[in-house]
Formats: structure tokens, sequence, C-alpha cells
């Protein structure tokens, strides 16, 4: 519970200017991008500085303060949402490119720098960081990090993890830690920094990250192909990278804005898209665009349109940015998964999606980054129908159960957070959840990281 | 908590509040957000607290009334909004129904019932305070004057332009034949606003010269007023914003075309129909109104169709180096982007270069910027780096508000440039 005393102390670290206590506020740090889950904090502190954070988190730890850590809030999974109320603590305000250093190619920033921000800044230099989430408009460094964010680029370029160089990072009993360094090499100890990589905020808050980044490639090409049957199409992305070709980019695509862009005379229909992108020199990009269309044409695709202009690809990918938001428009509450297949396990996935949702007398649409197995099935629901969202819920547990029988894993890149809390144990070895709980125990033994996430009873 | 609260417009508009899937994507975006770095500032944020309004779970308390005002409405998120939510109009209704249901400040009531609307008095009141101006405001550089210390309330040190000798409607007759007897092309009404009227008027002058002497027939309205932006749209007192949109309605009954020479005016004016429209016979005459509204760039390019070589800069200005700031209400609102670059691309004796991002809000967004000055200031330092960066001696722009900003902008940070209407380049 927070007193006045509190608040005072609160106010003497990060000043009167950063701290937010009207009902208003208080409301707007109540969500984050879920559909399903809200919760009010009690209070809402945005420090400057590593020890802003630092006394913040020694006030809490001494009384024991629920503090759940806010990127930009862009999260799907309830990771953000003050479950226990207590402190929100936006790292927004931390938001300092530090450094970019082209030679060493690594780059040291704060937490709340927006991606795309990020990404502006490198592009000066002709570089960039790989890992895209699609929520990179307004997603923050931290959050990227604290998720192990990844996207669609991650089956060539890997996900978040692998470009961390160094973290620094508060623990939870006010003390400053820094981990790994500045160095594309480091064999110091153990890996502390992966701890922090992928914690969704529940050991610690990341003040400060090196990272790894890479020169821009300097020519892309982008191909989209209509297939009549979804698992060819699935078993497509199979054949491309058993041809040791390894594009940048392969998605599921749907939606109605796609039939302006495919060829005259071709009804999309029940067609399954698919949108490729190779990058790297110009003489590479052309080669492999065309093996990729040899092979969807031997695969009997329906159609195949290689965007001619940089101005087409960015339409083709424009759109598929779009079908986020087609979905989210067209069903403001939703159930959405993340599971990621083994690619070669992707198409047996796909078949059953069909029987296990009419199972359930429930809508099963997916998108998803089909190069490598990561898919978003999701469930529109109509509001105040709990039987509906009930079946639904069998039905994504049934999902589920069928991704782990497969290999697969229960999140990809959203994280646990609060959605996916009920499949987590099932999804783990028994003795490394015990490992989880004993690591959190070390770094944060009166659990006021973030309570009631990943594995916590999220109960208030 | 039962309210009793009436939200006659935001009802209206509720379906739009819908739409907003709480993505943030916003925060790439917004001007105030990118300032502020706090959720209320951000275009989602405000779509919730407005939520909470209509579900009666939050009130038009001190705190929303702040919250509601901390916007430019430059549009920006929606232009790139996944599902295109119009925040700016959803807080537009929102500022409506709380003037609806706890009325005006009396310092506002003053200002937006008894001054703006009434263009004399208006008038008489900005000339005293021109007279103030003049004895007690230190001059910086050229036309600029520098607020003293004890009016830091409109922003500690803020470069405010000096109040013109004579306004635009004393300097020119009500009709204006074209000159050199041309046949009419046009017969136009020049809506003058505020800013042009009291601080600009050689633009006004420019205008008027200059479409004469293409063939039309200008006519300035006497009866014509403010467009109502900053009492129906800053404030949210849609009652007055109602009778001056009457007024300038009747004021220019019967002509072809209004040609203004301000983004926001002319966008405000055209919004009459989507805000203040409240009876049928309204609907119809703001449409009507809406429809002939063009801003000056836009008229002559896509009702003039004049030829490049009609346009041609004062011989000063020649060899000068040229840059454009697309004002939000001219490119977002009115939807003119090419217009104007088309006109600067014409000008056979300038270099325009385009600067980067163009479009990114000035910060200045009428009243916002007197109640805000310091976060005003801050979203322009944004703009520094990219006018830095095109080497330009002049910043052109299509807005006396823009330009007040923009100047104030470029002294504080002693750069060399000169800001201008696009109409001040003309010979």
């Amino acid at each position: 519970m927070i007193t006045q005393k509190h608040i005072d102390t609160l106010k003497q670290i990060v000043g009167n200017n950063n701290l937010l206590t009207s009902h208003e506020d208080l409301v707007t740090y109540s969500y984050d991008a879920n559909t399903l889950w809200t919760s009010m904090p009690d209070i809402v502190v945005l420090p400057n500085n590593a020890d802003q954070v630092s006394g913040i988190l020694k006030l809490a730890n001494e009384y024991e303060i629920p503090v759940t850590p806010r990127g930009g809030g862009t999260n799907v999974n309830g990771g953000s949402i003050p479950i226990k109320g207590g402190i929100v603590l936006s790292t927004s305000r931390m938001n300092r490119i530090v450094e970019i250093n082209k030679t060493n190619l690594n780059a040291i920033v704060e937490p709340g720098v927006i991606l795309q921000d990020f990404n502006n800044a490198l592009a000066k230099d002709g570089l960039f960081f790989p890992p895209d989430p699609q929520s990179y408009l307004g997603c923050s460094m931290g959050g990227v990090v604290a998720e192990n964010a990844g996207g669609p680029s991650c089956l060539k370029y890997g996900v978040t993890k692998q470009y961390i160089l160094g973290l620094e990072v508060v623990l939870a009993d006010g003390s400053i830690v820094k981990l790994g360094g500045v160095t594309p090499k480091n064999r110091t100890g153990y890996e502390l920094a992966m701890l922090f990589t992928g914690s969704e905020g529940t050991l610690g808050i990341i003040s400060k990250i090196c990272l790894r980044v890479l020169p821009l490639p300097t020519s892309t090409k982008s191909i989209l192909v209509a297939f009549s049957d979804v698992t060819v199409a699935s078993d497509t992305v199979s054949d491309i990278i058993a041809n040791s070709i390894i594009p940048c980019r392969i998605e599921f695509c749907s939606g109605p804005g796609w039939q302006k862009v495919l060829s005259p005379g071709f009804t999309l229909g029940d067609h399954t898209l698919l949108l490729i992108q190779v990058d790297g020199l110009p003489g590479t990009v052309e080669i492999e665009a065309q093996q990729i269309i040899d092979i969807c044409i031997a695969n009997k695709a329906a159609d195949i349109v290689l965007a001619k202009t940089a101005d087409e690809e960015d339409a083709f990918w424009g759109l598929r940015r779009q079908a986020f938001a087609a979905f989210a428009h067209k069903s403001p509450i939703r159930l959405a998964g993340d599971v990621c297949l083994p690619r070669d396990r992707m198409t047996e996935f796909i078949k059953k999606i069909k029987e296990i949702s009419q199972k359930h007398n429930v809508n099963v649409g997916f998108t998803g980054h089909a190069g490598d197995g990561n898919l978003h099935p999701g469930i529109p629901l109509e509001k105040n129908n709990d039987d509906q969202l009930k079946r639904a819920r069998e039905c994504m547990d049934e999902l589920i159960d069928l991704t782990l029988s497969l290999g697969g894993v229960i999140s990809g890149e959203n994280g646990i957070g609060l959605e996916k809390q009920n499949h987590l144990k099932k999804a783990m070895d028994p003795v490394a959840f015990e490992l989880m709980k004993k690591i959190k125990d070390i770094l944060d033994p009166n659990h006021i990281m973030n309570p009631g996430k990943i594995w916590e009873k999220n109960d208030r | 908590m039962k309210t009793t609260i009436r939200f006659n417009e935001l009802d209206r508009v509720k379906d739009d509040l819908e739409k907003c899937i709480r993505c943030g994507f916003c925060a790439s975006f917004c001007p105030v957000y990118r300032v502020e770095r706090d959720e209320s500032s951000l275009s989602r944020g405000k779509s919730r607290i407005i939520k909470g309004l209509l579900a009666g779970e939050l009130t038009f308390s001190d705190e929303m009334v702040t919250i509601l005002s901390k916007c430019t409405t430059c549009m920006t998120c929606t232009e790139n909004c996944p599902t295109n939510t119009p925040i700016p109009s959803l807080i537009v209704a929102a500022r409506a129904d709380k003037v609806a249901n706890k009325g005006l400040s009396f310092v506002n009531r003053l200002i937006y019932r008894q001054i703006v609307p009434h263009r004399k008095l208006f008038g008489n009141i900005v000339r005293i305070a021109s007279w103030i101006q003049t004895i007690l405001f230190p001059k910086s550089t050229g036309g600029i004057r520098h607020l003293p210390f004890f009016l830091s309330g409109l922003g500690k040190g803020r470069h405010v332009p000096q109040i013109a000798g004579k306004f635009v409607r004393q300097l020119t007759s009500e009709v204006n034949e074209p000159s050199h007897e041309k046949q009419i092309k046009f017969t136009v009404g020049y809506f003058t606003g505020c800013m042009t009227d009291f601080v600009f008027p050689e633009i006004g002058l420019h205008i008027i010269r200059f479409l004469t002497e293409n063939g039309v027939k200008v006519i300035v309205p006497r009866g014509q007023g403010c467009c109502g932006a900053p009492v129906f749209l800053g404030a949210g007192d849609f009652d007055t914003g109602r009778k001056m949109a009457d007024a300038n309605v009747a004021a220019f009954k019967g002509l072809d075309y209004i040609i203004t020479d301000c983004a926001t005016c002319a966008s405000a004016m055209k919004d009459y129909v989507k805000y203040l429209a409240d009876t049928e016979d309204r609907k119809q005459e703001y449409a009507l109104f809406a429809e002939k509204i063009k801003d000056i760039t836009e008229f002559l390019v896509d009702v003039l169709k004049l030829p490049s070589s009609a346009y041609q800069v004062s011989s000063e200005l020649k060899g000068k180096r040229v840059t454009w700031h697309e004002p939000c209400h001219l490119g977002r609102h009115l939807g003119v982007k090419e217009q104007p670059r088309k006109i600067l691309r014409s000008f056979t004796d300038i270099d325009y270069i385009e600067m980067s991002r163009a479009d990114r809000c000035c910060g200045m967004g009428g009243a916002f910027s007197i109640y805000y000055y310091d976060l005003s200031k801050k979203i322009a330092e944004e703009k520094i780096a990219d006018i830095k960066s095109t080497d330009a001696d002049i910043i052109v722009t299509d807005c006396p508000g823009c330009q007040i900003q923009l100047t104030d902008t470029i002294l504080r940070h002693d750069m060399p440039q000169k800001v201008m209407h696009i109409m001040e380049l003309f010979k």
C-alpha cells in the first residue's frame, strides 16, 4: 500500500514533474496493447536516470511495494499491466542514444528510446538493428530487450538476444550492476546479461543497453506468391530454406487489400499469400529472388508478383503491417496466440487448425512469420460473451497442446506476461521451472519486480 | 458514481473512439508525447481517458481539462494510425462537451465571447496593445519584439512580431478590380484572418495585388471576422463558434471562391460543417461555404492554373536558397501538399530545397503555444536540425501562426534564416 510518506520520498527522488498521481494519469497506465487485462497502478514514476531508478527500487524493496516496469506499453501479453497495483516505473524519459559506433558496429542506448528512433539514428550511419517487432513505432529498447523481441526479419538475423553485448541493470535492492560489455566476444563468467534478456521486467530494471548493430543491406527484392492450398504454401517455406536460401523475411499474409497488388485477372479468393523478401548485394538478391520464384513455380503457385520498384516493395510491406490493425479493428477483443514450431512441423499444425476451431465453435485466423514457424492464431471475441471466451480459451489450449506435441513453444516472441501463464508449467521442464523461481528469489527476494507475471500468481 | 454529464458532441463521434486499438504506434509521431513522454500526452492515452469520460469513470476535472488542452491538433497521429483514429476530432468534441457542461473560465469567457467575435472591438484592443508594445517591449530585430519578463506567462523571452500600424482592411478597398482591364476570370472573397489583418498586412496586399494582376476580382468583405479556430476548436465554445461561422458565411455569400493565406483559418472554416452544423440549414450553408474555400496556393495551381512563368520572385530574393515548412493544417487537414511545392519549383531565380520532414509540426497550435509556451518551444526544437541541414536563407510557409513560431525559434537559436509567407516571395 502506497502512503503519503512513500509519495513524498518518491518526489524527492524523481522530482515533482516525474511523478503522476491523478486518477486521469493513472488510468493511462492501466493498459497495454492486450485486450483482456487492465489494472490500475497507485502511482507512476518517470525516472531520468539509473540513480533515480535505484532510489525508487530501494524504497519499494524496503516497503515491499510492487513495481511494474513499463517501456512503450505496446506489448500484447499483459506484461506491463500493474496487476498488483503499486508503482508503475516508466522508462520513457530515459531516452538518450548515448553512442553509435560504426567501427565497432555497436550502439549504447537508454531503455526509453523508441525502436524506430533508434533505427532512424542508425540509418544516418548506414546501420540498422535487425530485430523488427511490428510494434517498432511505439516499443522502446528496454522493452525490446526485456521481451527478447523478434519480428519478421529474425528468420535471417535472429532475435534480440543475439544482439545484446552488455546491459546495465538496477536490481530490486537498488544496486546498479554492469553485465557483459561492448565487445562482440566476451567470455567473462556466466552470461548474466541473458538472464535479464526476456525477463519481462521480473528481475530488475534495464537502465542501459549495449547492442550489436549491422550495416544496412544495399539491396532488397520482395516477391508476393499466392497458393491455392495453405499447406503447400507452408511446405514451400521449408523448400526455400532447404535449398540453402535464407530470405530475411517470409510472412503469411491475408486480408482484402492484397487483391490490388496481385496480377491482373487473378482473383485472390481463398488463396494463401506468402510475402518473401531477400536482402544483400544487388547481384545476390537477383539470383536468390529468381531461385525462390523457380521453387514457387515448381510448387504450382497460383500467382507470383515480383515488386519492380522500391515503392511497390514498400506497398507490399505496408499491406503486411496493416494486417494486425485490420484484425484488431474488426475484433476489438481477441485471444491471440504466438506459437513457434519447428519449420518442418508447421504444415501439420496448420492442417489441424480448422478441425480444432470447428470443434470449439470459434473462428481462428492466423498470420505470422512463416519463415521461422512463428504463427499468431487469433480468435475474435464478442463483448461480454463468457461462453465464447471459454470456448476460445479451450481452443487455444488445444492449439498450444498441439504445438508442444510437435516440438514447438508456447510463445515465439510476445512473452508470457499474464496471457500465457496458464500454459507455462506444461511447456517447461519442471526442474527448469523451479530453477526460475530460485533465480527470482536470489535477485528479487521480496518479489517486488513485476509481480504476478510469468510464473507468479496474478491475484491481487 | 452516477454522472449527469451530457456528451452531445462525443456521442456523435463515439464510433471513432472505438477505432483506437491501443497499439501505441502514435508514440513515434505525436509531437506533444515526444517532448512530454507520459502516456496522457499520447493520442492513445487521450483516447483512453475520453472513453473514461463516456463511461462515467472520469469527469471534467482540472487534470482532464489540462490533458485535453495539450494537443496541437496536428493530426500526425491520425495520418500514421493503422486504423486512422481521428484523435484530434475526439479531443475537440470533448472540449466542446466540457464547455457545454462546465462553461468557460472568466478570462476565456471575456476573450472568446466578448472580444474575439466582435471585429471592431477586437481591432481596437489590438491597436491599444500595439501602442503598449511600442512603449514597453524592447525591440530585438526587424519587426520583432521581445516579451519582457513581466509577461513571462506568455513565455519568457518569446519573440513576438510587432502589431501592424495599419490593418489590411484599412489598407485596401472592399472591392478590388483586376488591373489592366483584363476580363474577370473569377470574383473571389479574401479572408484576411486575424494574424494577416493585424500583424502581417503585407501578405494580404501581396495576395490582392497578384490576384488582380491575374484577372481576379477580389472582394474584402467588411463583415468578416475571426475564423473561430481558437474559440470552437481550441476552447470548445461551439455556441460562440456558430455565431462567428454564421457571420463569415453571410459575409462571403455569392462569391466564386473564398481565398485564405492561413492554413489554420481555411481548415477551421471548412470544419464548420463538421463541428458546428446543428441544424439542417446550417449543414447546407456550411457545406457550400466549405466547398468554396481555397488556400491561396491551391487556388493559384488548381483553379487559376497559371503557367510557371507567372511565378516570379521579387528581385531582392533572387539567388536565395529557400526551403518549405508545411503547416499541419495545410498538409494533413486540407490535403494541400503538392501545390505550394509546385509554385516553389516554378520560381527559376531561387534555389528551392526540400527540408527533411517538412511536415513536422512546429508546435504553434494556436492558443496551445500561449498556454504551453515551454512545451511548444521544445516541439519546435525538433525542426532545428532539419532547417540547418538545408542551409537555406529563407523558410517559407503558408500559415502566419507557423511564421511566428518559426521566427521565434530561429531568433532563439541565433540562426540567420528569414521566415516568410510564400506569397511574400512574389514580385
